[in-house]
């Protein structure tokens, strides 16, 4: 066993031996290694039967293996005997998994992931446009002309109507609500709902073109492991005997469903622990999800509260800072609605004795900048602070910390001019995608032999195995430049005496490195080219041997053959082309499971010192720096309900400021209420939504801020147009620090 | 072979009596029952009066042996069967006694007796229509599961003895989830009655029919059961455990009038019960032999096995008290990959199952035969991995199955694009990807790109057109070279010629032609490959075994009006493109391998009914060795013997399928244990073939004994 000295707090957590309890945690107070030493002491205690489990439910893969990595060294044990770490999506997979006829679905159901849920949701939703164009003109803004109408009709209602189809299906899926029923509700509604009527539509095909695939989605797999909890009782005795005890992490983000289904797992005298920080509740948007649930749960009655609030995490200033962002936010925020955003605990230094002591007090490390940048110059002066910062730090960490991808990608491209090294952590792209991509592109290039571009194009997923540019970029470069321009590829791949390319180009001015390289490759292809005669999974297999030397692409590549092998078998008609194109998506299926993604593994950002660290807030959560920059604090990405706050959401092409997808729930909602106090009225849920998105956008800040170890820079930007005002908050902690630090 | 004293006596028995012989598996019943069989064969007794039976023909093979040695005597030969084979013979001998009683559309008519695989195709026929009717709409299912689960509920009717039209009302009387479930179990009955109706009308017998005809109607026919009852006089019945009960029935029936028997039943097997087997339903043959004998020693497991076993058993079924159980000394006999190999993925878990076996071979001198390597599924993927990673090494292995189906050769897809190609009338129109892999593989030396560019210009889909090297501009003929091109136009001569003979030849008769007459000459893919050449004759075979059973019935349908113009080659494509029909082969030196390392399904080894020093065990965490393959159309608890003798109305709850998981994992495992002399290896990894953690019960057992024993450890 690992040596764990338990802080004062901590051991109260750990003296728990059964019951409800609640814990409030702050960030850095060390809650997933509280978490895995309960759980590694109720194994050892005894209390478990051979075929029991601690079940422990967090919120992304990443946490998994990590968890799984703490209690397994806490056991000391070889196997992960006496507990299973699982997603909620994975512990509903495992919970449908045992009964799939039950839910209606067959052995090999497949489940789609949000890129191919979202490619069938903007089907649906051109769909809708198209046979619908003039539905929504009442909801354009009045005094546009017809030609803007109708531009904006083509080139921004596809999207906006794509983002309140998730909304409303995910919503209505959330609350259990079926086509059918929605569609029930919808006819007896006592006054048009337009938007609701709208939402269903797209919900209705969005659901058939899932039932047509087989598949279900994430949010049904949720849905459907409720469904079979509340319908099975003897299934369910079974699994409650199975997991004694739940620990859940990351509480504050829990879903209505994801209670329920715990709630129902435990039972009423069960033994759960849920432990969150409500002040770090970030993916609440349009979902059901709330930090309410589990300030509610805490004061169940027959709730143990405990809290967790010394963190070693940050030095004493940044401490500070945060602690006086939920001050102020809790008596001074001008919306007073909004200033219940954060709450206490505060977060307190560790004792000096502490093992995980607070790196020492450095005021000047927090550097909150007032000057007003406009968007390119904010980006230009972080690069230039990092450039200047990173020579002298080269063991330390950095990250630059943006509200969205794109301004990510435009820091990327400032770093790029600089030649300072980097790490993009921005969600494009992934380990998965990357080795599916390669494998597509050499299967595409099968499929259409006589295509010279195709070839050039897996030449480069043969040498460059999908990394950026690395060091022989220019010999690959030239390569596959000189492959494209093969206009007639058998002379390449199978010559003839008088038609041979290569033979043509070495006489020419090609160097001998080149031919040398195209020889090499020449044999490669050929190789392929002998496979598309073998069954596809063969042929997968036999590609993935010359493409990939990670385990962990070889293992994706071994699961991709298994699953287009099905494809084939179940598609007699299809042929490679066919196959090429449903790889595509099958790769993008696998992701929201513990996988073939490195990424799974986690992100450390200890591995990457030396390096700058792009990605956003939210990506951000759960990690730590020694050095962060914020950027974009300006009142658009953290607006506090002013009136010349402008909100993402609310288009300018829409009249009144109205939020659609807010409108549009509403609505929805109001199909579930019979009280006329509570009926629909336009405008109220979009008041709402700004409150409900300040309020998080708060708690993105506080989020932001506590990344910081030792640095903390923090920068704004007044926008496309000009006009964007530095957030309140930020302008708040500027007083306040220049108070303070005099 | 040495034999002991017990197997002696049981060998010995007197000529007229009856023997029922017990024991676990590997203690040497089936030896001693070869024995017997020398023994009646040098007693001087008539060879043709001794009839072996079993309930597959894979648990012949020992008996086999004996008849293709010296001992054979005088007096024909010794019948080798399975209830079922019976039935079929009997049905065809007694035909016109069985097809008016039965109530055969046509009785003056001969039968046709239907394999599986034309068994589906029929079925797919009837089924078809209705799909597009609406019926199985709540279940996503594979259409050739579908068929073939309505087949095995008609087969579980007549092998538990109820009538076919019980199916559905059994089943659903036994469900308790989702209603929606019901209608299916409707859809089924109401094709199986459909399809039992068909066959009436067509003189169609699958096996559900003939089994049916032979026990209800046959057997009790005096003439039938005197020919049986005169004819064999000595029985042997091994495997009875793995028998269906009306085949127990009908030997219950039978036995007082053999002159002996032995019958001999494996304790704790009954690993066909999905299939209907009825352990319990055999052991009421014990009753009517007088003598009982029992062989308990194992011949096969070395104590450390025996002890695992043991332990397994506690762990997978456990019954209170625990008793106190040596598990480091079992533990000995189970080997893990180290600590310090990476096995978190599949693939990895698959190197070290390579390595491992060739440190084996290498450095143990195992011989390739003594190691077996089993899992709860063998998907195709898998059994290509491990196979390259084997032949890498360069280790002999066999499998469990004929290796590859017809449909995943390339050159049977060849032989099949250009049957397609000479036969418009089919109206089956290759796609341009298949005509131009056509070519690549029939013509020497051409590869893939020319073979595109070829097919692209020569071949029009739309009305079969196959135009001449001769018509294509002289810098693309020079692309394809003229040698190709030379190649091309004879086929495209052969191929012309053909479709302008009057009528077409039968499928088979045209690959011979084709293969003879073209694809074999100098210059063509098959020439100079025979491994190619072997293909198509695997390929000519199916087909001529498709046509003979299909062509008497064919013709009559046609008479009918009920398929139209219907062609058998045209027919034969189709299935096979839907699978159907497997057409699975042996290629030739698979079956000359016997010193190779085996890779089965562990269900299958266990019907081998052979030991191996050494077991790996794949996947060891998957939910495979547990549950039951989720079949949405049937159900072999409920439509057991056993189900039966519930009260009416019986739910099958969740504690009952856990209950019978728990027994089949018990038993499997009691099952391979039995079967393994050494040592077992456990292939585990992390993340299974499909990317997900598992931790079936299997897996549990194993970490459960490891726990324990690391507590002993820790104590002592």
């Amino acid at each position: 066993m690992t040596d764990f000295t338990p802080r004062p707090a901590q051991s109260q957590i750990l003296a728990y031996t059964g019951g409800k309890m609640g814990i409030s945690a702050v960030p850095g107070s060390g809650k997933t290694h509280t978490l895995s030493a309960l759980a590694a002491q109720v194994i050892r205690s005894g209390a478990l039967a051979d075929e029991q489990e601690v079940l422990i439910v967090t919120l992304v893969n990443s946490a998994v293996d990590n968890f799984s990595a703490r209690i397994k060294e806490f056991l000391a044990l070889p196997m992960p005997f006496g507990y299973r770490v699982r997603t909620l999506h994975g512990l509903a997979h495992d919970i449908v998994r045992e009964k799939p006829s039950a839910a209606g679905l067959e052995d090999r159901f497949s489940i789609i992931d949000e890129r191919e849920a979202d490619f069938i949701r903007k089907e649906a939703a051109n769909a809708w446009l198209q046979s619908h164009a003039s539905n929504l003109n009442d909801y354009l803004l009045t005094d546009m002309d017809e030609g803007k109408r109708d531009w904006v009709r083509r080139q921004q209602l596809p999207d906006l109507v794509t983002n309140i189809a998730m909304a409303f299906i995910r919503s209505a899926k959330d609350n259990r609500l079926t086509p059918d029923k929605i569609r029930n509700l919808l006819d007896r509604s006592p006054a048009p709902l337009p938007l609701a009527a709208m939402g269903l539509e797209i919900y209705t095909d969005y659901q058939r073109a899932l039932t047509y695939r087989g598949a279900v989605d994430f949010d049904d797999l949720i849905r459907l492991a409720l469904d079979l909890l509340e319908h099975d009782t003897e299934f369910l005795e079974r699994l409650r005997y199975r997991w004694p005890y739940i620990l859940e992490d990351e509480a504050q983000d829990s879903s209505k469903l994801q209670e329920d289904i715990l709630r129902l797992l435990a039972g009423p005298g069960g033994n759960w622990v849920r432990v969150g920080d409500p002040n770090q509740a970030i993916f609440e948007t349009f979902t059901t999800a709330s930090p309410q649930h589990l300030i509610d749960f805490v004061h169940e009655e027959g709730v143990q509260y405990r809290e967790l609030p010394d963190s070693g995490r940050c030095q004493p200033s940044i401490i500070s800072l945060a602690n006086q962002l939920i001050e102020w936010v809790n008596r001074e925020h001008p919306e007073s609605e909004a200033r219940d955003a954060l709450t206490v605990p505060y977060i307190q230094a560790t004792a000096p004795d502490d093992p995980q002591p607070n790196p020492p007090d450095n005021p000047d490390g927090v550097r909150l900048i007032g000057k007003k940048y406009a968007p390119e110059e904010e980006v230009e002066a972080v690069a230039k602070s990092v450039a200047k910062w990173l020579p002298e730090h080269q063991d330390s960490t950095v990250a630059i910390l943006v509200p969205r991808n794109q301004r990510g990608v435009e820091v990327i491209e400032a770093l790029k001019k600089r030649g300072i090294p980097f790490v993009e952590l921005l969600g494009s792209t992934s380990s998965t995608r990357l080795a599916s991509g390669r494998l597509g592109d050499v299967l595409a290039c099968l499929a259409d032999p006589q295509s010279a571009a195709k070839l050039s194009k897996a030449y480069l997923a043969w040498r460059r195995g999908g990394e950026e540019e690395a060091a022989d970029g220019e010999l690959h470069r030239q390569a596959s430049g000189l492959l494209r321009k093969c206009a007639e590829v058998e002379t390449f791949t199978a010559p003839h005496p008088g038609h041979e390319w290569l033979a043509d180009i070495g006489s020419g001015d090609v160097p001998a490195e080149i031919v040398a390289e195209l020889e090499e490759f020449q044999r490669i292809v050929r190789r392929w080219q002998g496979t598309t005669l073998l069954p596809i999974d063969q042929m997968i297999l036999t590609l993935a041997q010359d493409l990939f030397t990670a385990p962990h692409d070889l293992a994706l590549a071994h699961k991709l053959a298994l699953v287009l092998r099905q494809a084939a078998d179940d598609h007699s008609e299809w042929r490679l082309p066919e196959l090429t194109g449903e790889l595509g998506v099958i790769a993008r299926n696998e992701r929201r499971f513990l996988g073939f993604s490195e990424d799974d593994s986690g992100f450390d950002p200890s591995r990457h010192a030396g390096k700058v660290v792009v990605t956003t807030m939210h990506k951000a959560k759960g990690l730590e720096w020694d050095r962060v920059y914020l950027m974009s604090a300006n009142n658009y990405d953290f607006p506090s309900a002013q009136p010349n706050d402008r909100y993402i959401s609310e288009r300018w092409f829409i009249r009144d400021g109205l939020n659609l997808e807010a409108e549009t729930l509403a609505q929805l909602e109001a199909l579930g209420t019979s009280s006329e106090f509570e009926w629909y009225a336009e405008g109220q849920a979009t008041g709402q939504a700004r409150l409900g998105y300040v309020r998080e956008r708060l708690r993105l800040l506080y989020v932001g801020i506590t990344r910081a170890k030792k640095e903390l820079v923090i920068t704004w930007n007044t926008g496309r147009t000009g006009e964007q005002t530095p957030a309140i908050p930020l302008v708040a902690l500027q007083g306040w620090w220049e108070e303070n630090k005099k | 072979m040495k034999l002991t004293r017990d197997q002696r006596s049981i060998i010995k028995s007197p000529l007229d009596g009856k023997t029922f012989l017990s024991g676990p598996a590997g203690c040497g019943k089936t030896t001693a029952g070869v024995g017997r069989l020398r023994a009646l064969l040098t007693s001087g007794l008539p060879a043709d009066s001794v009839l072996i039976l079993t309930p597959q023909r894979t648990l012949q093979a020992p008996y086999e042996r004996v008849l293709r040695g010296p001992e054979t005597g005088p007096g024909g030969t010794v019948t080798l069967a399975t209830v079922g084979g019976l039935a079929r013979r009997m049905c065809d001998l007694f035909w016109p006694l069985a097809a008016e009683a039965a109530g055969f559309a046509h009785p003056g008519q001969p039968p046709v007796f239907l394999t599986l695989e034309t068994a589906q195709y029929y079925m797919a026929r009837i089924v078809r229509p209705l799909l597009d009717d609406g019926f199985f709409e709540s279940v996503t299912i594979d259409r050739n599961r579908l068929y073939s689960q309505i087949l095995d509920n008609l087969n579980k009717a007549a092998a538990v003895g109820f009538p076919h039209t019980e199916i559905g009302p059994r089943l659903d009387s036994a469900w308790y989830g989702d209603p929606a479930q019901r209608r299916v179990y409707a859809d089924a009955q109401e094709c199986a009655t459909r399809f039992r109706q068909y066959c009436l009308e067509h003189n169609l017998l699958d096996f559900s029919l003939q089994l049916d005809i032979f026990w209800n109607l046959l057997w009790r026919a005096p003439e039938c059961r005197g020919y049986l009852t005169r004819q064999y006089r000595h029985l042997i019945y091994d495997n009875v455990e793995e028998d269906i009960p009306v085949a127990h029935d009908f030997v219950m029936d039978w036995l007082r009038e053999f002159q002996s028997a032995l019958i001999i039943f494996d304790e704790d097997a009954g690993y066909r019960r999905f299939l209907g087997a009825d352990p319990e339903s055999a052991l009421r043959l014990a009753d009517l032999c007088e003598t009982h004998a029992e062989l308990t020693e194992s011949f096969v497991a070395s104590p450390e096995i025996q002890s695992l076993e043991i332990a397994f058993t506690e762990k997978i079924l456990p019954r209170s008290p625990t008793p106190p159980l040596p598990l480091s000394s079992s533990l000995n006999a189970l080997a893990f990959p180290p600590s310090e190999t990476p096995t978190r993925f599949y693939p990895q878990m698959l190197d070290w199952v390579a390595g491992e076996i060739q440190r084996l071979t290498a450095e143990e001198n195992v011989p390739p035969s003594e190691i077996v390597v089993l899992a709860p599924y063998l998907s195709d993927t898998l059994r290509f991995s491990l196979t390259n990673r084997l032949e890498e090494r360069g280790i002999p292995w066999r499998s469990h199955r004929p290796s590859r189906s017809l449909r995943d050769e390339p050159a049977s897809h060849c032989l099949l694009t250009l049957a397609a190609l000479a036969h418009p009338g089919w109206n089956v129109r290759p796609a341009k990807f298949d005509a131009a892999y056509a070519l690549l593989f029939a013509i020497d030396g051409m590869d893939l790109v020319r073979a595109q560019l070829l097919a692209e210009i020569v071949y029009r889909q739309r009305d079969f057109r196959l135009s001449t090297f001769d018509e294509i501009r002289p810098e693309v003929q020079e692309r394809i070279t003229f040698v190709f091109g030379q190649r091309y136009d004879r086929l495209r001569a052969w191929i012309e010629a053909y479709r302008q003979q009057p009528a077409p030849d039968p499928l088979d008769h045209f690959l011979r032609r084709l293969f003879g007459e073209a694809l074999s000459q100098k210059g063509f893919g098959f020439h100079r490959n025979p491994d190619a050449a072997r293909t198509a004759a695997s390929l000519v075979e199916s087909i001529q075994k498709f046509r003979v059973a299909m062509e008497p019935a064919l013709a009559d349908f046609r008479s009918l009006g009920d398929f139209g113009s219907l062609e058998i080659g045209k027919e034969y494509l189709a299935m096979l493109q839907d699978g159907v029909i497997a057409a699975q082969y042996v290629e030739a030196w698979q079956m000359e391998e016997t010193d190779a390392v085996l890779l089965a399904p562990a269900h299958t080894f266990l019907m081998m009914n052979r030991p191996a020093k050494i077991q790996f065990w794949l996947d060891a965490g998957s939910g495979g060795w547990w549950e039951r393959l989720f079949q949405p159309l049937t159900q072999p608890y409920v439509l057991s013997r056993a189900w039966t003798q519930r009260e009416p109305g019986t739910l099958w709850t969740d504690a009952d399928e856990v209950a019978a998981n728990q027994q089949t994992l018990a038993r499997l495992v009691t099952g391979l244990l039995r079967r393994c002399g050494e040592r077992v290896y456990l292939g585990l990894s992390d993340l299974g073939e499909s990317g997900f953690e598992q931790r079936g019960p299997l897996l549990k057992a194993i970490w459960k004994m490891q726990m324990e024993n690391r507590n002993t450890d820790e104590q002592a």
